[in-house]
């Protein structure tokens, strides 16, 4: 039980730093589909970790349960708005930034 | 497929496993939700039982049937891609020099069905460099963070694999 | 409350205040929207980490409620408010 609870504990300290970069990302990289990016990508594996640290530490298996809905609920909200927000850039005409 | 209220017409039997499969699954949601305490249920039986009757009344069509190995392997090999996928991005953000070469590209999708469709166009979403900018007559526009990342193998990939799932062989396409 | 929730969340919540900055830079109304995307996200998870260190299992509620209403915000901006022209 103390194993699990130890990696667990883990788990949530590596999701932190996923979090963290998807900020930077948010307020460094050069234009909304970047951005878009750095959001979707950086946070859903940083709350996959919060949830899987989360579950390992759990006492009840339908804490587990509940806890896997939201990151599926999040991840599917989160990959839908991600690409209804690049659509909708795109037929604004908005060009995506690029090196050259 | 809203104001199509057909389930009246489909034979019974066929009607009848549709309500007990979302019935059983109504009923697991509530569980997770509410917990195992049986005097929920006062609540939660009623509830159960709307939900189902919208659900056949709103999609009364069965949604395309996954394969259960075929999900058994898109899991894992999903969760390492987005995983990947979230390096990447850290890479990307946190190095000084912020290296990266946006551009659009156009993937041609050979899913037949609008589900299979969906749910490749909320995964690339989520793959290493990719994020998937409009959806356009079997035409997927891709935002891609670096031009010289594999875009359209890693996505055809991620085909063939959307395809499993849903026990279906899709063509190679061309790039 | 143990020191790790209490720490991760405060993390958190400091990753959400920086990523408040994009409202004020800019340049569309969907950059701003981004930041409240980071905030459906991040609150999920410090929502989640608060209720597993204050042992309030309410807490997982709402953090599926803030997970539904992030969604639903994203969707009408993309359709409605910002790529309203069409329909």
């Amino acid at each position: 039980m103390a194993f699990l609870h130890n990696l667990g504990t883990i788990c949530i300290l590596i999701g932190i730093p996923f979090f963290v970069s998807g900020t930077i990302g948010l307020l460094r990289f050069p234009d909304i589909y970047t951005r878009l990016h750095a959001l979707t990508k950086a946070d859903n594996v940083g709350l996959g970790f919060v949830v899987l640290g989360l579950a390992l530490q759990a006492e009840q298996w339908n804490t587990v349960a509940r806890l896997l809905l939201i990151w599926l609920l999040v991840l599917v909200a989160s990959s839908a708005s991600c690409h209804l927000v690049a659509r909708a850039a795109l037929r604004k005409k908005i060009q995506p930034w690029s090196r050259s | 497929m809203p104001g199509k209220f057909s389930c009246i017409s489909f034979p019974s039997t066929i009607l009848l496993g549709r309500l007990l499969v979302r019935l059983l699954l109504f009923s697991v949601l509530w569980c997770v939700l509410a917990g195992l305490d049986w005097q929920n249920w006062i609540i939660g039986l009623p509830t159960i039982l709307a939900a189902t009757f919208c659900s056949l009344l709103f999609a009364p069509q069965q949604p395309c049937p996954v394969s259960f190995l075929g999900l058994l392997r898109f899991i894992p090999f999903f969760v390492n891609l987005s995983f990947w996928g979230g390096c990447d991005v850290m890479r990307r953000a946190l190095s000084p020099a912020m290296p990266m070469n946006p551009g659009l590209v156009r993937y041609q999708v050979s899913l037949p069905e609008v589900p299979q469709q969906v749910l490749l166009i909320n995964c690339i979403s989520l793959l290493p460099g990719t994020i998937s900018a409009d959806f356009h007559e079997q035409c997927i526009t891709i935002h891609t963070i670096d031009r010289d990342m594999p875009v359209w193998s890693t996505v055809h990939h991620l085909e063939r694999r959307v395809a499993a799932l849903f026990g279906i062989r899709v063509a190679g396409g061309r790039p | 409350m143990n020191w790790l929730y209490s720490t991760a969340a405060l993390c958190l919540l400091s990753a959400i205040v920086a990523g408040l900055l994009r409202i004020l830079r800019g340049p569309t109304a969907a950059d701003s929207m981004l930041a409240a995307q980071l905030f459906g996200t991040c609150g999920v998870a410090i929502l989640l980490l608060l209720s597993k260190g204050l042992d309030w299992l309410v807490l997982q509620d709402i953090a599926l409620v803030f997970a539904l209403l992030a969604a639903l915000a994203a969707v009408a901006f993309a359709l409605r408010t910002w790529g309203g022209t069409e329909r």
